[in-house]
């Protein structure tokens, strides 16, 4: 797995006194960097964006950074937005929809959720795979392996024991 | 010729149209803005006030004049809220400036301050973090909201950046709304000259409307149907994403341009939600006012 940490490339690439992802020039600039460490990675399948030492996302960075890296990057690499906060997920939430685009995410809590354009059977499935043992229903191998299959043709999970990932 | 216009006595959101009116051409005679005797002034009052300078002084025969309030104290708070500061660049001053330390009074959240670039927008979202957080905790706002009111604060000056065509103003200070509202709130005022929302969104919009096509339709695309003037389809969320905030937490928000505004009005309000054929003013106006929560 590849992460890219968004704090490090928003003060790599914008100003190294900056702490949060406001404004589309800042996206723009942030979303080039992303970029360049995907190309780096480019055998690694999965990139973990991590925005758990970035403050605030609004919806213009929200646009350009998880918007527009999704429909570019979406159907060829899995991506995961991790340490993310609720505020976060109210800039990406509407950037997704308004996509109709699909992202799972991992929250500071721990919690890992669907974000965006998400069809309900996907949002199921998706809880069945990731509640904790003791929580998980008893699920028939055809229902399950139907759920697995819509999992991946949203691109929200991939084969290989990487567990998750998004878009649309 | 010199033309007076009297700054009405109480600055705010809901006598500005009186204030439009009074402005009518500005490019036409040379304007003295009277705040003589005016006694208060909002946010939205002072940039609205300065957007008027530099309309004035760029469009009219002169360099506008303005009068400083004659009331110590209320020159004092717009000395404060760094108004003079900005109006000097516009406004030739007649009368006592007073000269003070760089304010922080726990009320001015953010003095007024010129938006023309994204540098701009990062220091205020930066600015304001640091200084409401202890605020918005009073008026019962949990952590998401404060985070939400830099968002939304961040939408708001954006506009400017990327639509007005010059640059403009954003000011936010906390009150305690005793006979209006029985609750402490936080007003936020963003204005700009330039080029408003009707002509920023003509060339991809007015074709939808036809006849139609006005200040209004202009306002109604942009606030509920996330309309902007670039083609690419992430674009024109930002002012959507205000208006769900302040509907979130009961509050208001007023965007006026040209001869409209338009308004998202929460029950304690008793504003109309669009309102046309007002005076023309230049660029574009926007309000937020973001009420302490009642208690559960």
């Amino acid at each position: 797995m590849q992460h890219i940490d968004l704090k490090a490339i928003l003060q790599r690439t914008v100003s190294s006194t900056y702490g949060d992802l406001v404004t589309r020039p800042t996206g723009k600039a942030v979303r080039g960097g992303i970029e360049a460490e995907l190309a780096d990675g480019a055998g690694e399948q999965v990139a973990i964006i991590d925005f758990g030492t970035v403050r605030l996302l609004d919806y213009s960075c929200a646009d350009e950074i998880v918007g527009k890296l999704l429909l570019a990057y979406g159907s060829a690499r899995y991506f995961l937005l991790q340490g993310v906060t609720a505020s976060h997920c109210e800039a990406i939430e509407p950037v997704l929809e308004r996509h109709k685009l699909a992202a799972v995410a991992w929250d500071r809590e721990g919690r890992v959720r669907m974000l965006g354009h998400v069809p309900e059977a996907a949002a199921e499935a998706l809880s069945i795979l990731t509640a904790s043992t003791g929580d998980v229903p008893h699920v028939p191998e055809a229902t399950a392996h139907e759920l697995l299959t819509l999992l991946r043709e949203q691109q929200l999970t991939a084969n290989g024991g990487h567990s998750t990932s998004a878009t649309g | 010729m010199t033309r007076v216009v009297d700054i009405p006595s109480h600055f705010d959101d809901r006598s500005f149209e009186q204030f439009a009116t009074a402005c009518g051409d500005i490019s036409g005679d040379r304007l003295l803005f009277d705040a003589h005797a005016t006694q208060w002034a909002s946010p939205y009052g002072l940039v609205g006030l300065l957007a008027a300078g530099q309309w004035a002084a760029e469009h009219g025969p002169e360099r506008p004049l303005l009068t400083v309030p004659s009331d110590r104290d209320i020159a004092h708070y717009w000395s404060r809220a760094g108004f003079f500061q900005h109006a000097q660049d516009w406004f030739e001053l007649h009368g006592k400036v007073p000269r003070v330390a760089n304010s922080h009074a726990s009320d001015v959240l953010l003095g007024i301050t010129p938006v023309r670039g994204s540098d701009d927008v990062h220091n205020v979202v930066e600015s304001i973090q640091d200084r409401s957080a202890a605020i918005l905790a009073e008026l019962g706002l949990e952590a998401t909201a404060a985070m939400g009111f830099a968002m939304a604060l961040s939408e708001a000056c954006q506009n400017i950046v990327e639509h007005a065509g010059t640059s403009g103003w954003v000011a936010v200070q906390a009150y305690n709304w005793r006979r209006r509202l029985g609750r402490r709130v936080v007003v936020i005022g963003v204005a700009d000259a330039g080029i408003g929302f009707r002509r920023s969104l003509e060339a991809t919009q007015s074709g939808r409307f036809g006849d139609r096509w006005n200040d209004a339709t202009a306002l109604e695309a942009a606030l509920f149907h996330g309309a902007s003037r670039f083609r690419d389809p992430g674009r024109g969320q930002g002012l959507g994403g205000i208006a769900r905030y302040v509907n979130r937490w009961s509050g208001k928000l007023g965007v006026r341009s040209g001869r409209a505004r338009i308004a998202i009005v929460p029950p304690w309000d008793d504003d109309e939600p669009l309102t046309d054929g007002l005076a023309d003013f230049p660029g574009s106006q926007v309000l937020m006012i973001v009420p302490a929560q009642e208690a559960q």
